[in-house]
């Protein structure tokens, strides 16, 4: 699973990821933002079974309980109140207010659970090669040192724990102290090969003239619709919840909940957007099942 | 210098542009995105400098190298909690070859090491937190406390400080409605061990270590003529 999605062009998710961190922030409706967090998690359960969901499971329900039981007690604005604590009101304003806040940050945290899995170090590199080529140059060059530098720390920490010198033993100061004579070894032996590097790309003849990067991707006719789509949706929510739909007023007094014709319009446009890996996962599936 | 307070005048209209269209648009609810387009803006002309200036191959290559010094530097250290090399190795970035290097070595330091921890929204806070450490230490290398190794471990312990209520920020920022002196000081209260344990490790890494670190990075640096 989750081929669908990894074969769509790099712009395509990077557009997808910037209108559904928009909607997250900008709509606050409880219930658009709880079928968005809903959602998010249908799209991470078609990238992986939601085994990465799960590492960040912990951080994600701590965070968003603690936003929903702190904000009562500690923010008092709003006219509904449920009780007093300690002579401070809590009110039905903040729980919702806690409750929203909450779902947003959620949804931004799912969103980047799945930005993790789909536009992987090469993609993104590659989108911002087009805008920063020389940043994103250094960037991919120091990806790929972390690898040789991890399996050089390997090497000099073998070479000094014969020596005596290690990082698991002894009083915090001295493993400190161990494990920095550690960097110091392995920051003069790269700095060396840093320059052998160079020098062998200067004799490839790097900088001789404009650099023409290898393109892995093809936008193609589909990726194309996915664009138009994606972006005739995005215009329909944006202007709907500039006119107020999508939205609800929590400060001083809570408004009305109440979904308004127009207020579906513009939520199942916002949805088609969120649940578009899905769509594509889909229509492989179909593809796969019954053509011919 | 001329275009770059046209930019400052330029950046400070969109700015105020964008807070009254949060504030009229988003009620109050966009601080977390105006705060990323804020971050944004101070960070471009960084990148925009290194992009048009002629920077040799090894250079950049050299760059790369520290940055990913930096990144994987959190690798040896896993055993001590809050302990990391990477703030000292920024700060000696800074110190040797100057404060756009610096800026760069931490930008980059944050962005890679996040490849492999997890990217999220505290990505720019971190890039841009950890890129003013380099710059800080790049502008303030000629100042004659600097010189000293007092100088230094004060700089690296207010940084140590610094660096965690700026990161404490993107939390605060993320939830503002709810900004209360409690809210405030109770996040602010719950990072002190933490920011405690930064500012010493740097002070504890700058005492013993920075002489022999300025030493081979000097020593790159004269010996091929890099960055100077």
């Amino acid at each position: 699973m989750g081929n669908g999605i990894q074969s769509i062009h790099p712009f395509v998710m990077f557009f997808y990821y910037l209108f559904v961190g928009f909607y997250a922030m900008f709509f606050n409706h409880p219930v658009f933002l709880l079928v968005g967090c809903f959602a998010l998690v249908a799209v991470n359960l078609t990238h992986d079974r939601g085994s990465s969901m799960k590492q960040w499971l912990p951080m994600m329900v701590g965070m968003t309980l603690l936003i929903i039981l702190v904000n009562p007690f500690i923010n008092s604005r709003g006219t509904h109140v449920f009780f007093y604590f300690r002579g401070k009101q809590v009110t039905l304003e903040a729980t919702l207010y806690g409750v929203v806040t909450s779902m947003s940050l959620l949804m931004i945290l799912l969103l980047f659970i799945s930005l993790n899995l789909v536009l992987n170090g090469n993609k993104i590199l590659y989108i911002f090669s087009r805008i920063l080529p020389k940043t994103a140059f250094l960037i991919m060059l120091s990806i790929r040192f972390v690898p040789l530098l991890k399996r050089r720390l390997t090497e000099i920490q073998d070479v000094q724990r014969l020596k005596g010198r290690t990082i698991r033993q002894g009083s915090i100061r001295n493993r400190a102290k161990s494990g920095m004579a550690i960097m110091q070894i392995l920051l003069a032996w790269s700095l060396e090969e840093a320059i052998e590097t160079a020098d062998s790309m200067k004799a490839r003849g790097y900088g001789t003239g404009k650099r023409s990067p290898y393109n892995p991707f093809r936008l193609t006719k589909v990726d194309r619709q996915w664009l138009v789509y994606l972006f005739v949706l995005f215009i329909i929510s944006v202007i709907g919840g500039l006119l107020g739909y999508g939205k609800i007023i929590i400060y001083p007094k809570l408004g009305t909940l109440h979904l308004y014709s127009l207020d579906w319009v513009v939520f199942a446009s916002s949805m088609a957007i969120i649940l578009f890996p899905v769509f594509v996962e889909g229509r492989e599936q179909l593809k796969w099942k019954y053509s011919a | 210098m001329e275009r770059s307070r046209n930019y400052l005048v330029a950046i400070s209209i969109v700015l105020l542009l964008l807070l009254v269209v949060s504030i009229v648009f988003f009620h109050y609810k966009a601080y977390l995105l105006v705060s990323l387009i804020m971050i944004a803006c101070i960070t471009i002309p960084f990148f925009v400098r290194f992009e048009w200036r002629e920077v040799a191959g090894r250079e950049i290559v050299l760059l790369a190298m520290l940055a990913a010094i930096a990144a994987v530097g959190r690798v040896p250290f896993a055993g001590l909690p809050s302990v990391q090399p990477t703030s000292f190795i920024i700060i000696m970035a800074g110190l040797v070859f100057g404060a756009e290097s610096g800026f760069l070595v931490g930008a980059a330091a944050a962005l890679v090491s996040n490849f492999f921890l997890g990217q999220g929204p505290w990505t720019p806070w971190q890039m841009y937190a950890w890129g003013m450490m380099g710059v800080s230490a790049g502008l303030l290398r000629n100042a004659w406390w600097m010189k000293s190794i007092w100088g230094k471990c004060i700089f690296g312990f207010v940084w140590g400080y610094l660096f965690g209520w700026f990161m404490n920020m993107w939390i605060i920022v993320s939830n503002v409605e709810a900004l209360s002196w409690e809210y405030f000081l109770g996040i602010y209260v719950s990072s002190i061990y933490f920011d405690l344990a930064h500012g010493l490790s740097n002070v504890f890494f700058l005492a013993v270590f920075s002489a022999s670190w300025i030493k081979i990075l000097q020593r790159v640096q004269r010996k091929y003529g890099l960055l100077v």
